[in-house]
């Protein structure tokens, strides 16, 4: 074959989002020159510019005005006074969102760079809302104790997206818009490149490179009800997986208590944080029944589980009784066009239905990915739970699990992940890179294995088609791998895997072409989220407690002598065998931060 | 109340589909879809319909699915739109739509387009910000007035729609185009920007705000409601005074980390 052909990059990084733009960014300032940036949709196109609230950093800028509660309206501190917010409260809040099984040591890092990674977006240009003395605006967020959530509108994420993408430019940095990452070059523990296919042309290429890294992104397109963009397929978590990288807590899944009923489109949690209310069907705030201290603004995985639970109890609200209301009609028509312009035009456009009059029907939707592939602090991607190293991969943002979510993400860290590990990465991969890696060399024709892949999905010539599989895929996820899960559920679930999985290999692709085959990367796509399925429902199996969002009917109870653990599966040899899993501790102070109960 | 996908009364609609496919088609032909679908779908999800229904080769791009990433512009019945928040019913009345491409850029197959040219003016018009060398330890103020004056432009999502409808652009790929003007105009009102005068003098050039010819058909077709037009009214002006403009600036940014005082 070998009818490719080869580009050398000193780095190569796998998606144009926060993470792996942050990651190009600093390296670049750091003196590395030769980054290419592949992402299979243009940079600007990346799911980071979908986040929308707000991202977290304890500025002490704002606070609610004393004596008037947690529900009080905000006012601007004093900016000579003491300060009313900490990165020490942040951490407090991460960890307890967290259900304890995020790594301290990682969110010490977090919150602490989160504060200076504001402050170097303001520089670099990215417009935040502002208070009257030109400092910041901040919002209330879930799980959050102050109003720490810095934001631009309801358009948080493609402000900051924007931003650092034009300092990349003006770095330097190339971009390979619509290139699909297809495979990854490790030999002898060595990452050396990876394989890619030019969409636009159909053309195959290797990209050498001394250091590659991944911020592919989020798993949430398994789900049928997801926020997620269709990009959101999880390749690079499935492509790391397929070459013998573990996946860690791929078992937590963020379930958004806001999706637009229907299509889980994401109205923003800023809606709460701004002061929206949420109906059962019989238009009563049953989150009091919940967590009366946080109200709407108790972390998702909670506020989710009250909602689904209200709904099982046949208190749901529409004609199915399958929705909850959010209520936004007391906040008025000059705030939700002021604080929420995006979110009310999604509901215009989806639902029908203008949040300014009018209820808005809403279900819990897949939302967020807190596993991934296992990274250090500073992205270097570890090959097991004794972290060795992968040498020459790196990984940061949502595809990566450092960890610092834990069981659960709480709002405006994710925004936050990707920045300040995206960064950290790009200064480690400069560090290697400068530290005098080589350029090793490829042996053997990586292409090969790829090519023999595609020829033979175009080969398949069944009844079924690709989406049919990938349809069905989404449908047993979001029924039995969803906000609440059982022993038997789950059983389905991979009874149902391991059968898409056989019939993918005759689902029909009618586009045999070369030029921009989007039949075909649909059909790629699919089996990358059939083979991170099995390892997300064959960890939710395994782990018999609840934690965060992972909530188990069955076993109801958060089981710390057991299962305060991190998941660590890798791929087994013989793909009829289920992933095999070994365990990670959590990095935990026991003096700060011990274990404890998790109420709001 | 809302309505709810489950009732919905299904309409039979004719989608007729621009297709080409540059490797084997002479040239672009029209094929006609016949679709029964529930009458609250959007066009997008009608594509998706056809695609994994009915014709696997059919080809377009597409990714948020909620109108913030600007992957699926498209010239529906002859004005530009995100196909994923447009309705099928508001497109359909009469039981047909029409799909084609975005126009005035090559067609790499389909409904895909080649935006290059666009993606050319957007890095000419220097998109970032060149921010003063001496960094506060803090944020710099900026007020919330000189924030809402960003607003619009900073929502723009770069889908190209705007640029695809401009007939100046239509025979003149050196012209900057409405998207890349917009940004320019973002940069240049931006109190933090040490380069105004740089930035008026490139978008003043020949190639610049002079040469729209202000016939609003990037208003029309902005699916977020910008108005394009007008930056490149207030760059015109801000041109023509660059001296004063620049003074203006250099005096603003000596408080530019100060507190501001009402």
């Amino acid at each position: 074959m070998a009818n490719y052909e080869t580009i050398t990059h000193d780095v190569v990084i796998v998606g144009a989002g926060l993470a792996g733009t942050w990651a190009a960014l600093q390296a670049s300032r750091a003196g590395v020159k030769d980054i290419g940036v592949i992402s299979k949709i243009h940079p600007l196109r990346s799911h980071s510019g979908a986040a929308q609230g707000g991202i977290a950093a304890a500025l002490s800028n704002v606070q609610a005005v004393p004596g008037t509660g947690a529900e009080g309206p905000l006012e601007a501190t004093n900016e000579n006074g003491p300060l009313v917010d900490t990165w020490e409260m942040h951490m407090a809040d991460t960890i307890k969102g967290s259900d304890w099984l995020g790594d301290q040591d990682a969110i010490e890092i977090l919150v602490k760079d989160a504060i200076k990674i504001i402050y170097e977006y303001e520089h670099l240009g990215c417009v935040f809302s502002r208070l009257d003395d030109g400092r910041i605006a901040q919002r209330r967020f879930g799980g959050h104790s102050m109003p720490r959530a810095n934001y631009s509108a309801d358009r948080t994420g493609h402000v900051l997206l924007h931003t650092v993408h034009e300092q990349a430019l003006r770095f330097g940095v190339k971009f390979y818009s619509d290139w699909q990452c297809l495979d990854l070059i490790i030999e002898d523990g060595v990452c050396r490149g990876i394989v890619a296919l030019d969409i636009v042309s159909g053309k195959l290429r290797v990209m050498r490179a001394k250091a590659v890294m991944f911020g592919t992104g989020g798993y949430g397109r398994a789900f049928k009800i997801t926020s997620n963009a269709f990009a959101n397929t999880g390749d690079g978590v499935a492509i790391a997986y397929a070459n013998g990288v573990p996946l860690m807590d791929m078992e937590f899944v963020q379930f958004h208590p806001t999706g637009l009923w229907g299509s889980g489109i994401l109205m923003s949690e800023a809606c709460r944080g701004e002061g929206g209310h949420l109906l059962n069907g019989n238009n009563e705030r049953f989150m009091a029944n919940y967590a009366p201290s946080k109200m709407e603004l108790a972390p998702r995985d909670m506020v989710s589980r009250s909602e689904q639970n209200e709904i099982n109890n046949g208190r749901g609200a529409g004609p199915n009784k399958d929705a909850i209301w959010l209520d936004l009609r007391h906040l008025g028509r000059d705030k939700i066009l002021e604080k929420l312009p995006e979110v009310r035009e999604f509901a215009i456009n989806f639902v029908g239905v203008d949040p300014i009059d009018n209820l808005v029907p809403i279900q819990p939707t897949a939302h967020y990915s807190m596993g991934g592939i296992p990274t250090t602090a500073d992205g270097q991607v570890i090959a097991n739970a004794k972290s060795d190293p992968v040498v020459g991969f790196y990984a940061a943002g949502e595809c990566s699990c450092v960890s610092v979510h834990g069981a659960n993400r709480l709002g405006t860290n994710s925004l936050l992940e990707a920045s300040v590990f995206g960064k950290r990465a790009g200064d480690e991969i400069a560090r290697f890179v400068k530290g005098g890696a080589k350029l090793y060399n490829v042996t053997g024709d990586p292409v090969e294995k790829v090519e023999k892949r595609i020829s033979t999905i175009f080969a398949r010539n069944g009844k079924e088609r690709v989406d049919d599989v990938a349809q069905e895929l989404k449908t047993t996820m979001t029924n039995n791998c969803g906000v609440f899960r059982d022993g038997e559920r789950l059983q389905v679930a991979m009874r149902d895997i391991k059968a898409l999985q056989e019939r993918i290999k005759t689902a029909r692709v009618e586009d045999k072409s070369h030029r921009f085959n989007t039949d075909l990367l649909h059909a790629i796509e699919t089996e990358n989220l059939l083979n991170f399925s099995e390892v997300i429902v064959h960890g939710a199996i395994t782990r018999t407690e609840s934690r965060g969002a992972h909530s188990r009917t069955d076993f109801a109870n958060r089981d710390d002598a057991n299962w305060l653990k991190h998941t660590v599966a890798h791929k087994p040899s013989n793909p009829n065998d289920p992933p095999i899993l070994s365990y990670k501790p959590v990095n935990i102070d026991y003096k700060r931060y011990p274990p404890m109960e998790r109420k709001y | 109340m809302a309505e709810t996908n489950t009732t919905q009364p299904l309409q039979t609609v004719i989608v007729r589909i621009q297709r080409f496919n540059p490797d084997v088609d002479k040239k672009a032909h029209m094929q006609d879809f016949k679709v029964e679908v529930p009458a609250g779908i959007t066009l997008l999800e009608t594509l998706e319909l056809i695609k994994n229904k009915m014709d696997g080769t059919l080809t377009y791009q597409k990714s948020c699915r909620h109108a913030i990433c600007g992957s699926c512009a498209m010239n529906v019945n002859g004005k530009n739109m995100l196909v994923c928040k447009v309705p099928l019913r508001d497109v359909a009345k009469n039981g047909k739509v029409e799909v084609r491409p975005l126009q005035y850029v090559p067609i790499i197959k389909d409904l895909v387009v080649d935006r290059t040219s666009f993606w050319e003016q957007y890095e000419r018009a220097k998109p970032w910000l060149v921010p003063p060398e001496q960094m506060p330890e803090k944020e710099f103020r900026v007020s919330p007035e000189e924030v809402h004056a960003l607003n619009e432009a900073q929502s723009c999502i770069m889908c190209g729609a705007c640029y695809t409808a401009c007939t100046v652009v239509a025979f003149n790929k050196k012209y900057y185009g409405p998207a890349a003007m917009l940004k320019a105009y973002m940069r240049v009102m931006d109190p933090r920007d040490t380069i105004p005068g740089e930035r008026l003098k490139e978008v003043g050039s020949e190639d610049g705000v002079f040469k729209c010819h202000t016939i609003f058909n990037c208003i029309d077709a902005c699916p977020k409601g910008l108005n394009p037009t007008q930056a490149i009214e207030t760059l015109r002006k801000l041109a023509q005074r660059r001296a004063a403009f620049e003074a203006e600036r250099a005096e603003r940014l000596k408080t530019i980390a100060e507190p501001i005082k009402k």
